[in-house]
């Protein structure tokens, strides 16, 4: 194993996410669930990171903001994206100011699904993702994560639907 | 004594320093984890971080920066290397703040506003810190009537017993130079979240890794001073270092951030007036 | 004869260069003389280094000469003071003339032995050296300076004419007052000095010029009364050189002329005019501060010092120095104008070297000479790099420095040489720190203060440091358009900072240590106060080259590895505006982030000045009234009060 996989170190955006899920992942960071026997740190500036944790769904102001940020975490590099905001927009899909999941800005390497995850599903992502970083750090190519099938979307407006390019925002 | 060629004790000292320095730290993590109830990182955590930062990608501002993270690391060797040799106190005290002013001047070349708050900071530490580290080495020249460091050696008792509460002030001194809480408000192994990494926020990938290592170095020279203070015998002065060290994590998990000017006062008073008293109590 | 020779062309030489420049009207024609003159001020310099060291006596006419020179002078500071109507200046003129009346009429009285009249020992050497190497290196910036200078000084600004023959005159006298033994050559050195800096400071002719001008004139004009009070002293008592004061250890006169030097090199109480002399154009900054005037104190007090070893005299000397030392670097902390830090920073470090006089060890003397010479060179390129920066940005503000290294590479770097030499190894003035340090080590109230001055120089200069090399990422830096003279003068002083910076050992194991032992030759002085410092014998020195060196070799490497890919804005929570156009500098863009109503907003944070806790208008009063308690104390000691 690669040592970029035992130190994974996390950082944490929440992406209009309604603190639900951001709130379970520093549950994993106390004694209960203790993530840092697997070496992780959250970090919380995206320099200094190997695994962007991302919650919450993007909208028109803040889809710039995560694509500024996962610029700036250093290759090799994971993107988590942490409950179902973050693959469709959740519960908040159909306002009028969202764009969708994540995955329409930046490239998700693991969905973990729930609203909100609990820690054990939070790890298996981890897991997952350390997993990809070792294969990363080994110089192979990882595919990109499949879009969960589970969806709250009650009604989909069409043009939230529509990919948005880093450069229109 | 076996007579050891210069070279080879300045190249075991620039091998072994970081090994050692990057196990404490891993210490330093597990009994952390374990005073917070948690079960903790492996022991060699430290060592996988570093070579994980070696192996990223390196972002960068400009090119200033790189060049005063390696000499960050330069000056802490050159500190290192003087220590080993048992070279004058003073000078090694000079190539220790020369490498700090570097990781200063690094954090302040890049247009960050958190790096540059962080620098200043680290500044301000070094107001702190730095008179309690000249009268350590006073102390020293009184006790022993030079400022050599070898000669501490020659002295035939332990540097402890004329000079505790230097030894006091000096743990007190050296956790500020670790980032230890109450202390810690320019960078902190802890606070990611409120200092965003302060001075180091800029700095990624290999250059991060260089100031890891170059901290791992700065433990070992703070643990290999505190060792100094018992010199007659190797597991005592093993015990007097593992110690302090330990009270500095104890204090680290014991206590939160205080602010600048709280460090600065509180640096220049207790801890001063002890170094000073200690200072009286054996000027003739 | 070749004395004669040596002496007339280290003195008169600049001055006459100076007046044949003055005359000439058309710019080409002076600034040929100019350079002329430099470059003989230079030659005679490295003559003088290589006729060795002599003692020479003109003749008995020189006494007349020499007494006409200083009635000149002091007629001429009272004519000035007419003009300007300054009654204290007027006063202290006149005093001082009735005393050097006065000691002319008493006279030495006969018999004694007959001491020379000029002398150039090693210490006269060194400073012959600073002043004709770096001085006119400062007269040739000048040149390039005053023609930029021309176009956007005040209309009251006097002639160029005017302004290049004082230069070169202060470079005459300087020269006059470090050979001079005779205490009345010294007398009219020591006044043409004070004259030459008034019309330097006073050059620019606005309001605020004059009245710092009339400043200098007034303190200085009081340290030359206290000069010759105390020569005058020395003439009751027989002598009239500074030889014969030595010999005869008389020290009130020495406290005295003490005095006068201490006034001269601006320290703490006194330290207001040179504070005041920076309205001056910068190329004469530059010249009081490095090379002329402020090193004339410094000098007097080395010159004295080995004198009164082991007297009350050297204590108190040594705690106003340092006093001086630790006051001024701190009000340093608190200046955003990088010209009053460099000034607070020159009055430290003179106070260092009165301290450094007053520990009476031969360590600790080595150290001040050292600090002379490394302050010089150091000091000047610093002063001449404002000048070239403020000329190009329009404000000698620190704050505003930030991103020149963009716009003016070859500025910034010399004056970042600049700054690490005075911070930095292997650079002299931390050599010299160390020793002054060590060597204090049995006065723990000096070494205290010494310590604690070294912590705030280290301070103010790491925030300038910070500000100064603030860049980003640009793949090609050009260099700025600068006159050649200014070039060429900025490139020279900074070579000689990189020379004697790498040579800082050799020049303290193989000059100054056997320079100050034949100074202390007729103390003894014990093996134990040189082996202290083990620097030379013990000092391993190639790791302090090599580790850093190998380093230094290695970031230069993997930073010119960096490619345009590999380049991030900073860590502004992901609200950076993007980076566009690589090739500007983007001060203004790049670093913006967005807030609320999407409006840019420049990322910023200035640099800490403590102005919240220090209040310098506060502190000051309290700091001289501290300063003047201990020069009372000085005079108290000594049994004068
Ligand atoms: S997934 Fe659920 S808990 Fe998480 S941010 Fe969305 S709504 Fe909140």
């Amino acid at each position: 194993m690669k040592a970029l996989a035992r130190s994974p170190w996390i950082c944490h955006y929440n992406c209009n996410s309604c603190n639900g899920c951001d709130i379970e992942l520093l549950a994993c960071l106390t004694p209960l669930y203790d993530v840092e026997r697997f070496g992780v740190i959250n970090v919380g500036n995206p320099k200094h990171a190997d695994i962007l944790v991302v919650t919450g769904s993007v909208n028109h102001r803040n889809a710039r903001v995560l694509k500024n940020i996962y610029d700036q975490v250093p290759k090799p590099n994971v993107v988590v994206a942490l409950g179902v905001c973050t693959s469709s927009g959740g519960i908040f899909a159909g306002c009028y100011n969202i764009l969708g999941g994540i995955d329409k800005v930046i490239p998700v390497d693991v969905f973990v699904v729930g609203c909100p995850p609990k820690p054990e599903a939070m790890i298996d992502g981890f897991a997952k993702a350390i997993g990809l970083l070792d294969a990363k750090a080994k110089g192979l190519s990882t595919p990109l994560a499949e879009k969960p099938r589970i969806c709250m979307v009650p009604t989909v407006r069409p043009e939230a639907e529509a990919p948005v390019s880093s450069e229109k925002a | 004594m076996v007579d050891v060629p210069q070279w080879l004790i300045i190249i075991l000292a620039l091998v072994y320093a970081p090994i050692i320095g990057l196990f404490l730290m891993g210490i330093e993590r597990k009994l952390s984890a374990r005073f917070q109830g948690r079960i903790g990182p492996p022991l060699f955590q430290p060592y996988y971080d570093l070579m994980k930062l070696f192996s990223k990608e390196a972002l960068v501002l400009n090119r200033v920066q790189i060049l005063y993270a390696y000499l960050h690391l330069a000056f802490m060797m050159v500190t290192v290397v003087l220590l080993v040799l048992g070279q004058d106190l003073l000078l090694v005290l000079f190539a220790h703040a020369f490498s700090t002013i570097c990781l200063i001047l690094g954090g302040m070349c890049v247009r960050s506003p958190y790096s540059r708050i962080g620098s200043h900071r680290k500044i301000m530490q070094m107001v702190a810190y730095e008179p309690i580290m000249i009268l350590m080495v006073i102390g020293i020249y009184i006790n022993q009537g030079s400022f050599m460091g070898r000669d501490v050696f020659l002295l035939g008792k332990p540097m402890l017993l004329t000079l505790p509460l230097i030894f006091v002030a000096f743990v007190v001194a050296g956790m500020i130079k670790l980032d230890k809480s109450p202390f810690d408000v320019a960078t902190s192994h802890h606070a990611h979240q409120e200092l965003v990494k302060g001075i180091t926020i800029e700095y990624s990938g290999p250059f991060l890794g260089i100031i890891e290592l170059t901290f791992a170095y700065e433990v070992f020279v703070i643990f290999g001073v505190m060792a100094c203070f018992w010199t007659t015998n190797l597991w005592a002065g093993l015990g007097l270092a593992l110690a302090g060290y330990g009270t500095m994590i104890l204090v680290d998990n014991l206590t939160a951030r205080l602010t600048t000017n709280w460090m600065v006062r509180y640096m220049w008073s207790i801890p001063l007036v002890l170094a000073l008293s200690n200072l009286i109590w054996i000027y003739k | 004869m070749n004395k004669a020779i040596i002496v007339t062309a280290l003195v008169a030489g600049p001055v006459l260069w100076g007046v044949v420049a003055g005359l000439s009207k058309p710019a080409k024609m002076r600034n040929a003389f100019v350079i002329l003159g430099s470059f003989f001020t230079i030659i005679a310099g490295l003559l003088a280094l290589k006729g060795g060291r002599f003692t020479f006596s003109p003749g008995p006419w020189e006494a007349g000469l020499s007494f006409a020179l200083e009635l000149a002078t002091i007629l001429a500071i009272l004519g000035v003071a007419i003009r300007i109507r300054s009654r204290p200046i007027l006063y202290l003129a006149a005093l001082q003339l009735a005393v050097a009346l006065a000691g002319h009429i008493i006279g030495t009285g006969t018999g004694g032995v007959l001491e020379p009249v000029f002398i150039l020992d090693a210490l006269s050497m060194v400073l012959v050296l600073v002043i004709s190497l770096v001085g006119p290196v400062i007269v040739l910036f000048a040149i390039g300076y005053m023609e930029q200078h021309a176009h956007h000084a005040p209309p009251t600004a006097a002639g160029e004419r005017r302004f290049f023959f004082i230069m070169l005159a202060f470079l005459g006298a300087m020269n006059g007052l470090v050979l001079a033994n005779s205490l009345q050559w010294l007398a009219s050195f020591w006044e043409i000095t004070t004259l030459c800096s008034f019309f330097l400071i006073g050059y620019d002719g606005t309001d605020e010029s004059r009245a710092n001008a009339q400043r200098a004139l007034l303190i200085n004009t009081f340290g030359g009364l206290a000069l010759t009070v105390g020569s005058f002293w020395c003439i009751t008592h027989g002598t009239d050189t500074l030889t014969g004061l030595k010999a005869a250890q008389l020290v009130i006169p020495m406290a005295f002329l003490c005095l006068a030097a201490l006034t001269k090199s601006a320290q703490v109480p006194f330290q207001s005019w040179l504070l005041g002399a920076m309205v001056a154009p910068t190329p004469v900054s530059a010249l009081l501060h490095s090379a002329t005037m402020v090193k004339a104190g410094s000098y007097l007090v080395l010159r004295l010092a080995p004198a009164f070893r082991g007297t009350d005299l050297m204590v108190v000397l040594a705690l106003t120095g340092a006093f001086t030392f630790a006051a001024a670097s701190f009000l340093a902390i608190v200046q955003s104008n990088a010209k009053k830090v460099l000034a607070y920073s020159t009055i430290s470090n003179l106070g260092l070297i009165v301290a450094c006089a007053g520990i009476d060890s031969p360590l600790a003397y080595a150290a001040a000479v050292m600090i002379l010479i490394y302050h010089a060179v150091s000091k000047g390129l610093l002063f001449l790099c404002v000048g070239t920066i403020e000329q190009s940005i329009g404000s000698r503000d620190i704050e505003d420095m930030g991103g020149i290294m963009y716009k003016m590479p070859f500025t910034t770097v010399v004056a970042l040489l600049g700054m690490v030499s005075m911070l930095l190894p292997p650079f002299g003035m931390l050599l010299s720190k160390w020793m002054a340090i060590e060597a204090s080590i049995n006065m723990p109230v000096v070494m205290f203060l010494i310590v604690v001055g070294s912590a705030f120089s280290v301070l103010f200069w790491a925030k300038w440091l910070g500000r100064i090399q603030t860049v980003s990422f640009h793949p090609r830096y050009t260099l700025e358009p600068l006159s050649p003279f200014m070039r060429a003068s900025l490139f020279i002083l900074a070579v000689g900072v990189l020379v004697l910076g790498f040579g800082s050992i050799i020049l303290y194991r193989d000059i100054l240590r056997p320079m100050v032992t034949g100074i202390f030759q007729r103390i003894p002085v014990g093996v134990s106060e040189w082996s202290i410092f083990r620097a030379d014998s013990e000092f391993a020195f190639w790791p302090f080259i090599v580790i850093p060196g190998v380093f230094l070799i290695l970031a230069i490497i993997s930073s010119l590895r960096i490619r345009r890919e590999q380049v991030r804005l900073p860590y502004l929570a992901g609200e950076n505006v993007d980076m566009k156009d690589w090739s500007v500098d983007g001060d203004v863009l790049s670093y913006s982030f967005r807030t609320f109503r999407d409006r840019f907003e420049p990322a910023w944070s200035s640099s800490q000045y403590m102005r919240s806790s220090v209040n310098e208008a506060k502190i000051v009063p309290w700091l001289n009234m501290v300063a003047f308690l201990l020069i009372l104390a000085m005079f108290g000691k000594i049994h004068l009060l």
